[in-house]
């Protein structure tokens, strides 16, 4: 469990750092939080030859909403940063309930939202939450900055849509179109293991009406999963029994598992509706967050 | 009776003398030796479970800047002694043999078979060299089943054995089995099944090995239970005199059976370290740590019960598979301590017991705490099995069938008198402070609100060290030395066998020597991890606190005596009127006499008396266990399921124990915490799983769970009043019990909880996939027991 020789910088800009990615073409990565590039790098899975350190380029800490607000997390944010956020708390359900589910404290403390994304782990919990609330990534590369919405930014397992030379400098989560309620549930067979099935699931109500749905799964397909026809089985409509029920049996039916050491794949599949269920009962119950 | 001459220390909770120095950072563990010129190895393993190696070509890793070496299984049986497992020759392990070298040679046995090793000037650069060797391989059928071994088709691992046949079957009967059986109301048929699990050590295996051209002589620095056994391990396979050979250890970060004697890995180390000249050395990481360093358990078990109606348990015909892996050595001695075991604190009049070890492509069985602990899950869950089926009680089965203690002592099936058993006591003390009725009307509250509680009950003894048989001691764990010292600095000296891995044996032994010599507990030195230096032992089978406290008792007793006898000509009193106390030699009831121990042992090392004064204040002690005798206990777990998910959460946990005297009882209560650690993970989390073509799957802690603060609850402890077997030495081992009931304990109370579903539970491993499953197809199953005579197979449900 050494890696593999590799040359290391830590540049001060994002420009430089970007310089230093070009040149590194294919054979660069990327360092955020470490804590899913340097296990691969010991298990020798990732042997990149040059590893560009971004923990020094200033002011990408940051999380906070915009006066409209839309949410910007910044690409040195981290888990535990979103875990303690006061602003999570009073604005977005989901990620707050994802915030403390994310591996462990020590892990929780250096990992970052945007190197989850970008990971692009099926079962990294961010990405189902992210795509759950219509987010995207904004990534800066030579030409300067564009906008990937998060149902195009991960191509793949372990693979997304940036180009070598770009770095990913924050996520955005759009602002919600009337309350939020949601909330975000993961079977972990222990504290600190990766999901076995995780649910997001992120509503915004006008009254008792769902104006916008987002449903997303973790852990249960080669890649995050955004079951569309399960948010459209409650969008327009209020949380009832019955759409409450179509929504879980949506998800399960767009839920594609695999039978392995974590359990069935019917096991999984079942593990989907009834979060799909336990969330939307809970939403159901509870006064809706206000209004981001 | 003669008593420990002060109870200061002995029966408190003294602080450990190790935890400073522990916890501050400052210990002392094999990776943390660096050595002038050392070398770093590292190993190429094999990818596939079972193949032939067709070639191994190691020069392009030879050729890479910073690689001083690579060697071939070619290279290393060249270097090296064949030979069978150290460990199996010292237990005098019977049957066939496999023959095998360091390093895989012409065939690969488990994915993580060592196929070669490269030893370079970092491990960095070792793993670069890894990298670059190249192994043809022609892949075989994989044996990635006990079943498939069993089959006379299957490829043999090991061609001299012709088979996959690594203990050959057997079968003993005690007692009448035909008659029992037929006499019996009941006959029940049940397949119970013991998953692979590990041992997982903080520190893995490791060492670093150092040969002096010049002198001929090999140091090896290991993290090890037995500085003698893995001595006895290097002179075998690298064909050295024992005078050349030393082996130290310092620090220990667990082993809980592992680390016994020299791995095929420590004993290449060491023979590269000797070709080169140069310190070489290895540490294991964690992947090496879970693929390859060995595994535990996977047994399976039919058994037939022969029930009274009433529910006294008459037989028991038992019919044992041992999935031992690759490379057998520890497996082989499993089932006979098993058969021994399986009776435990029950009278039975009859028990058949057959059983049979396999070798297959995974990797090789090791002793994990409590190498036998499956005789009390099988017997604990048949019990409650029978129980519920029966409509009794749990707790009530267990007190109808437990011996009860008369004198002289009832005899166990199998031979060994149950001298001093204290199942009785602790199942109803466990029972009172579980507060089992509370428990029954909240769990029926619970269950009206949609949650499911379950209260499970298990009890189990341990030899440690057992009671003494009447043909006395015997075999190199039969008895236990020690050599004990008075320093010139005052400091008593105790030099032991034992290499202790958690066991705080510099804590314990010196809470004895101190009591028993008279000096303060401070001024007591204990030392271990040097085979130029300690007796012969071995840190195992919870042997320690009556095999070493016993010794160290009678030795202190010893040098006391002769510390007396040398002072009585110092200062001209009769021995008889001197005591030492404090650290001073006296007068009895005269303070103003008294001469600190220091100045005793000056005086006798000025060599200024004649030859007729012994000055030489050292002790050779043997013990041989005295009347021995067992601990055992009773837990009690409370569990709560979630029957939308599986998740178990074990909301209580209490346990009742007799380990004799307790000498710490701080000391004790850590042993059984951690054992019992480790019996909810074995349940709940840990498996060492393979795929059906022998893929190792749990390779990383993503992958194989171990249980966190979070999945252990306060373990509740009450320590039962001892029945005394010995004059004076009635310390009983403690170290196993833990991880030996806990798994029927937990697995008692999921049943208990999922008892609403009609669940019958027939295995040990739970997660919570496996928990769902049990559930859905608990409606089809059917009774399990039958009158006689019409006997029905048990369904299995699965
Ligand atoms: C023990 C353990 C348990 C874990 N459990 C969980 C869990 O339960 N749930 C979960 O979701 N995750 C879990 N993780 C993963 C963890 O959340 C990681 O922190 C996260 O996946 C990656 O974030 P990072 O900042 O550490 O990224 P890094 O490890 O630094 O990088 C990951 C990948 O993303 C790329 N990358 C990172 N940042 C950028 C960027 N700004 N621009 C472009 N590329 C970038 C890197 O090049 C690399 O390829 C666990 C990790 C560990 C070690």
């Amino acid at each position: 469990m050494y890696p593999s020789r590799f040359r290391y910088e830590a540049p001060h800009t994002v420009a430089e750092a970007i310089r230093l990615l070009a040149a590194g073409g294919d054979n660069a990565k990327v360092l955020a939080g470490g804590q899913s590039l340097v296990p691969l790098m010991k298990l020798r899975f990732a042997a990149p030859e040059l590893v560009v350190d971004i923990n020094n380029l200033p002011g990408l800490s940051y999380h906070r909403a915009d006066p409209d607000g839309t949410l910007r997390i910044g690409a040195l944010c981290r888990h535990a940063d979103l875990e303690r956020s006061a602003l999570l708390a009073g604005t977005q359900p989901t990620m707050a309930a994802a915030a403390p589910l994310i591996a462990d404290p020590i892990v929780r403390n250096r990992g970052t939202l945007v190197g989850s994304l970008c990971h692009a782990d099926p079962q990294g919990d961010w990405a189902s939450v992210v795509l759950s609330l219509g987010g995207s990534v904004v990534a800066e590369g030579p030409d300067g900055r564009r906008s990937i919405p998060m149902t195009d930014f991960v191509t793949g397992p372990f693979q997304n849509l940036l180009a070598p030379d770009e770095i990913a400098v924050e996520a955005v989560i759009p602002a919600a179109q009337g309350e939020r309620r949601g909330g975000y549930l993961k079977l972990e067979r222990r504290v600190g293991d990766f999901a076995t099935v995780g649910v997001a699931v992120s509503l915004e109500t006008a009254g008792e009406v769902v104006r916008r749905a987002g449903i997303a799964l973790t852990g249960v397909g080669a890649s995050t999963i955004a079951a569309s026809a399960a948010a459209a089985a409650l969008t327009g409509h209020s949380l009832t029994a019955e759409s409450i029920a179509a929504a879980a049996s949506a998800a399960a039916e767009a839920a594609r598992p695999r039978t392995d050491h974590r359990g069935s794949a019917e096991y999984k599949r079942h593990m989907v509706a009834t979060f799909v269920e336990r969330i939307l009962t809970r939403c159901s119950a509870e006064p809706a967050e206000r209004a981001a | 009776m003669a008593q420990i001459a002060a109870q200061r220390y002995t029966g408190a909770s003294i602080r450990r003398s190790e935890d400073p120095r522990l916890l501050t950072g400052r210990g002392r563990y094999v990776d943390d030796i660096k050595l002038p010129g050392m070398l770093h190895a590292a190993f190429v393993r094999s990818p596939l479970a079972h193949a032939r190696v067709l070639s191994v070509d190691v020069c392009a890793a030879r050729a890479l800047p910073g690689v001083v070496a690579a060697f071939t299984g070619a290279d290393l049986e060249a270097m090296t002694v064949p030979g069978p497992d150290a460990l199996s020759t010292l237990m005098g392990a019977a049957g066939p043999t496999p023959e095998f070298t360091l390093l895989a040679t012409d065939k690969v046995r488990f994915a993580g078979d060592p196929v070669a090793v490269v030893i370079a000037e970092s491990r960095y650069l070792a793993e670069d060299g890894c990298e670059l060797v190249e192994v043809d391989y022609d892949e075989l059928p994989p044996v990635a089943s006990a079943d498939f071994a069993l089959d006379p088709g299957s490829p043999p691992l090991f061609a001299n054995l012709g088979d996959n046949i690594a203990r050959s079957r057997s079968r003993n009967e005690f007692g009448d089995i035909a008659a029992t059986f037929a006499g019996a109301d009941r006959v029940y048929d049940f397949r119970i099944d013991v998953h692979r699990h590990q041992n997982v050590p903080m520190e893995g295996r490791g060492c670093v090995a150092s040969y002096d051209p010049d002198l001929g002589v090999l140091t090896m620095h290991a993290a090890t239970q037995s500085v003698h056994v893995a001595k006895i391990a290097v002179t075998m396979r690298l064909g050295m005199e024992p005078d050349k050979v030393r082996v130290l250890a310092g620090d220990i970060g667990g082993s809980f059976g592992l680390k016994i004697g020299a791995s095929r890995e420590e004993l290449a180390t060491a023979a590269a370290s000797r070709a080169l000249g140069r310190p070489v050395k290895w540490v294991e990481d964690r992947t090496e740590n879970l693929t390859a360093s060995g595994q535990a358990r996977e047994e399976s078990f039919n058994v037939r019960a022969a029930v009274s109606n009433d529910g006294d348990l008459l037989g028991l015909d038992v019919t044992m598979v041992i999935d031992t892996g690759s490379y057998p050595g520890m497996g082989g001695m499993v089932p006979a301590i098993i058969e021994a075991m399986l009776p435990g604190p029950y009278k039975l009049a009859a028990l058949g017991f057959e059983s049979v070890g396999v070798t297959t492509n995974k990797a090789p069985y090791v002793a994990y705490r409590g190498p036998w602990a499956s005789e009390t899950f099988v017997r604990e869950r048949v019990l409650d099995l029978i129980a519920k089926d029966l409509g009794l009680d749990p707790l009530e089965i267990r007190l109808r069938n437990a011996a009860p203690r008369t004198d002289p002592p009832a005899v166990m099936l199998t031979g060994r008198p149950l001298a001093g058993v204290t199942t009785r006591e602790s199942l109803e003390r466990v029972a009172k402070l579980a507060d089992i009725p509370a428990f029954r009307r909240r769990q029926a509250q619970a269950r009206a609100q949609g949650r499911y509680l379950g209260i499970g009950v298990a009890t189990f003894i341990e030899a440690a060290p057992g009671p003494r048989s009447p043909e006395g001691a015997s075999g190199p764990m039969g008895s236990e030395s020690m050599r004990l010292r008075l320093d010139e600095d005052g400091f008593v000296v105790l030099f032991t066998g034992q290499m202790p891995h958690g066991q705080s044996h510099q804590t314990t032994l010196a809470q004895i020597a101190a009591d028993e010599f008279g000096v303060p507990f401070e001024q007591v030195r204990v030392v271990v991890g040097d085979t130029d230096v300690v007796p012969f032992g071995l840190t195992g089978g919870s042997r320690s606190a009556t095999m070493t406290g016993g010794v160290t008792l009678h030795g202190a007793r010893r040098l006391k005596a002769k510390v007396l006898d040398f002072a009585s000509h110092l200062m001209e009193v009769s021995a008889m009127d001197l005591q030492i106390t404090d650290g001073n030699v006296g007068v009895r009831g005269d303070p103003a006499s008294a001469v600190a121990v220091s100045e005793i042992a000056r005086q006798a090392a000025s060599g200024e008396f004649g030859a007729d004064v012994d000055a030489r204040l050292e002790v050779e002690a043997v013990f041989d266990g005295g009347e021995g005798g067992w601990s055992g206990g009773s837990h009690c777990a409370v569990v709560e399921v979630d029957v939308e998910t599986g998740i178990v959460t074990v909301e209580r946990y209490v346990a009742v124990e007799d380990c004799g005297v307790l000498i710490n009882p701080a000391v004790v209560e850590g042993q059984i915490r951690g054992g019992v650690a480790q019996g909810i993970g074995a349940v709940l989390l840990e498996r060492s799983a393979y795929d059906a073509d022998g893929n190792f799957q749990s390779a990383t802690f993503m992958d194989y769970l171990l249980p966190t603060a979070c999945d252990v609850p306060r373990i509740e402890i009450e320590h039962l009043q001892t029945v005394p077997l010995d004059a004076d030495v009635n310390f009983r081992g403690v170290g196993e019990g833990g991880m030996i009931v806990a798994p029927p304990t937990i697995v008692n109370a999921i049943e208990d909880a999922l008892s609403p579903f009609g669940v019958r539970i027939y295995e040990q491993h739970l997660p919570p996939a496996r928990i769902l499953e049990l559930i859905a197809t608990a409606g089809s199953a059917q009774p399990s027991g039958s009158a006689q005579p019409g006997r029905s197979a048990q369904p299995g449900g699965r």
